[in-house]
């Protein structure tokens, strides 16, 4: 039984080349009855992300696992084979295991940690397991993979810190307020960034957000994007004492905010804590605002500072994730080989109670007739001698299972017994 | 003091209780339905008060002010006038917060510079004792807490305010859980000592008449009760929290701990 996983992701391809290689929703379960379709092929799952393509199969030794994935990607999406091939890598065996593994713990990840990876193999996991194309091998190292990805995620806390400029700034927000679903946001500008900043506040649970910019037609089309209220622009200082969280990424070449402006909006909202989150360059809010108390300001460059910070953390448990992985590997390795020598061991006792079978056959008549108590001990006396002879081989069968040189040993077993006849 | 005048005094403490009262429930709920008659029933125990310092002057014939519970008593009617006046001319509230228990308590003091009564039974002394001795533990208990988050705070929020390296979110509670924390251990550590100052004043005067107010252990501790309640009124009315609010805790578990520490040598005092 081979194992190979043959695909392409973000790496190793531009994204004209994983957008054509990309399977929907709608069209995988064809393209999995397909692909175990394919002579050779046991399993197979399809793994299509925007980040990358993989098809992973389970396939008899006859055949070349990565010859017919290549054949299956190039005819079912219509692309010539030759184009595709400088884009895709093979793993096999214990290296396809290692990187189901990988993946599924998000070290493969494009950002390192992100917890999406294993939601979308588990749902790809989910797809094929829908149409019948897993149910043996694959299927037994896809679960090992999402238990692999679950001791990543706990022993390392691998995906704990935000690493990205927005994912920071709401997580600095829940350190200062907690629970995010009471807070207020006001939105001073309405560019791109705000936008990005605003969708993950309102992914975190922020309710009420507050859109405020200079021309009415942005802040509207933001407003009506988030479900936000417009605060008109001249009057937004009058809005903010409300305010918990304000976000700023307004065009304007000087100070939105100054210091003394934000010591009477403190005062006004007695001291409750504020948090500013600049992301305008120049920035919006005068830097000496973050010197007053109860005021927290972060700008782009603080924001990215912490982000990097976090990167830099995840490096270092990534390395240890790479640890328990290898662990793992060895482990699955370890199992699958034992697995493997299951039909010999089998073929083992069905042989040696073949012998005993005839055995008894033959000396039964010389024996005449016994009673049950002497068929029950001629039973159990065989039976004995047989099982005690049996279990140095099968020790042995299992043992070599996991040996590098354990193929040879198994079929000098098989050989010396004449399992094959 | 002459007796009617004390009489009149020990009833505007009662008529100052309400207000404390109101004080108290203020604290600990940020709103209170009493105020209307805790504002009535300051009044009617301003003018009692009155009654009794006219009463002590004519009597007397002098200036009352001539020890420390004249002069206690003293300013503390000025303190209910001048609440009065405010209230009157700029309808100023949350004052109320800070007035209502610091007139209350130094008219209280005051109408002990003789004994309330003797001890009918001892029983009664020791369990008053107790009473007074719990809340004391459960104020400083509650302190303790509110300390604890302080500390924890001001760490929280020099880290953010520094842009230093952040713990993860799940592993320390958000600055404004902690500063609620501050808020309310504050409030209840209040509520107890306030209670544990009436205890320990009334068991005290009973105990030793009027020499107790010397000692400048009992100072000790009456002031450390009026910078806790500096404290709550800041935090009430101007809104001082976070980091303000934080290294006022601290400070106060700095009185507290000398108030301990003079109280553990008190038993000299009322030793036989």
């Amino acid at each position: 039984m081979k194992l190979c996983i043959t695909g392409l992701n973000h790496r190793t391809a531009p994204v004209e080349v994983r957008e054509q290689l990309a399977f929907d929703e709608h069209s995988l379960g064809a393209a999995l009855a397909d692909l175990v379709g394919r002579p050779g092929i046991s399993e197979g799952l399809i793994l299509s992300t925007c980040n990358r393509v993989e098809v992973s199969v389970a396939s008899g030794d006859s055949v070349d696992p990565g010859a017919v994935i290549e054949r299956f990607l190039a005819e079912r999406r219509g692309v010539d084979p030759a184009a595709l091939a400088p884009f895709l890598y093979r793993y096999e065996d214990a290296e396809a295991i290692r990187h189901l593994f990988r993946v599924a713990s998000s070290l493969d990840s494009m950002v390192v940690g992100e917890p999406q990876i294993l939601g979308q193999l588990k749902a790809a996991y989910a797809a094929a397991k829908a149409h019948g194309a897993v149910g043996g091998w694959l299927e037994a190292i896809l679960t090992r993979a999402f238990s692999v990805a679950k001791r990543v995620r706990t022993e390392t806390g691998i995906g704990e810190n935000p690493v990205s400029v927005s994912s920071t700034a709401v997580d600095l927000a829940r350190q200062i307020f907690g629970s995010l679903a009471e807070r207020r946001v006001m939105v001073i500008g309405a560019g791109k960034m705000a936008e990005l900043a605003v969708k993950h506040l309102r992914s975190a649970g922020v309710q009420r957000i507050y859109v405020t910019n200079r021309t009415l037609e942005r802040a509207r089309a933001m407003a009506e994007a988030f479900q936000g209220i417009i605060v008109e622009y001249d009057r937004f200082l009058e809005a903010l004492p409300e305010m918990d969280i304000v976000l700023t990424s307004s065009g304007a070449p000087f100070y939105l905010l100054r210091k003394d402006q934000m010591r009477r909006v403190i005062e006004a909202r007695r001291h409750r804590p504020m948090f500013l989150i600049d992301i305008a360059v120049p920035r919006n809010v005068d830097p000496a605002v973050n010197e007053l108390d109860n005021v927290f300001l972060y700008d782009i460059d603080d924001l990215a500072r912490v982000a990097d910070a976090n990167l830099g953390e995840r490096r270092k448990r990534a390395e240890l994730a790479e640890r328990i992985i290898e662990e793992e590997v060895q482990r699955m390795v370890a199992r699958l080989k034992a697995r493997e020598v299951v039909p010999t061991i089998v073929s083992l006792q069905e042989r040696l109670e073949q012998i005993r079978q005839a055995e008894l056959a033959r000396y039964r008549s010389r024996l005449g007739p016994l009673t049950a108590e002497q068929e029950e001990a001629l039973e159990a006396l065989t039976r004995g001698i047989l099982n005690k002879f049996a279990h140095g081989p099968m020790t042995e069968l299992r043992r070599q299972a996991s040996q590098p040189e354990g193929v040879q040993t198994i079929e000098l077993i098989r050989r010396m017994f004449r399992l094959d006849d | 003091m002459q007796e009617m005048s004390l009489f009149w005094l020990r009833v505007a403490a009662v008529f100052y209780s309400v207000g404390m009262l109101h004080a108290l429930v203020l604290a600990l709920r940020r709103a209170s339905r009493l105020f209307p008659v805790a504002l009535t029933a300051f009044g009617v125990g301003a003018i009692l008060h009155a009654v009794s310092i006219i009463e002590q002057t004519r009597l007397t014939g002098h200036f009352p002010a001539n020890n420390f519970f004249e002069s206690a008593s003293l300013c503390a009617l000025l303190s209910a006038l001048l609440y009065l006046f405010v209230w009157w001319r700029y309808r100023v509230r949350n004052l109320c917060l800070f007035i209502f228990p610091l007139v209350f308590v130094l008219t209280l003091i005051s109408a002990l510079a003789s004994p309330l009564a003797r001890w009918g039974d001892e029983r009664v002394r020791d369990a008053w004792l107790v009473v007074h001795v719990v809340l004391v533990l459960a104020g400083y208990a509650a302190l303790a807490v509110t300390a604890v988050a302080s500390i924890a705070y001001l760490i929280r929020e020099r880290q953010i305010k520094r842009k230093l390296a952040l713990p993860k979110s799940a592993e320390a509670p958000a600055l404004l859980t902690l500063d609620e924390l501050i808020g309310r251990g504050m409030t209840a550590g209040f509520v107890l000592i306030t209670l544990a100052v009436v205890a320990g004043s009334t068991w005290a005067s009973i105990e030793s008449g009027a020499r107790w107010i010397r000692d400048p252990r009992i100072l000790i501790s009456l002031a450390t009760w009026g910078l806790y309640l500096v404290m709550v009124f800041l935090r009430a009315s101007a809104g001082w929290r976070g980091r303000k609010a934080a290294v006022m805790v601290i400070a106060l578990v700095g009185c507290s701990a000398l108030t301990w520490a003079a109280h553990t040598s008190l038993r000299t005092l009322f030793a036989p």
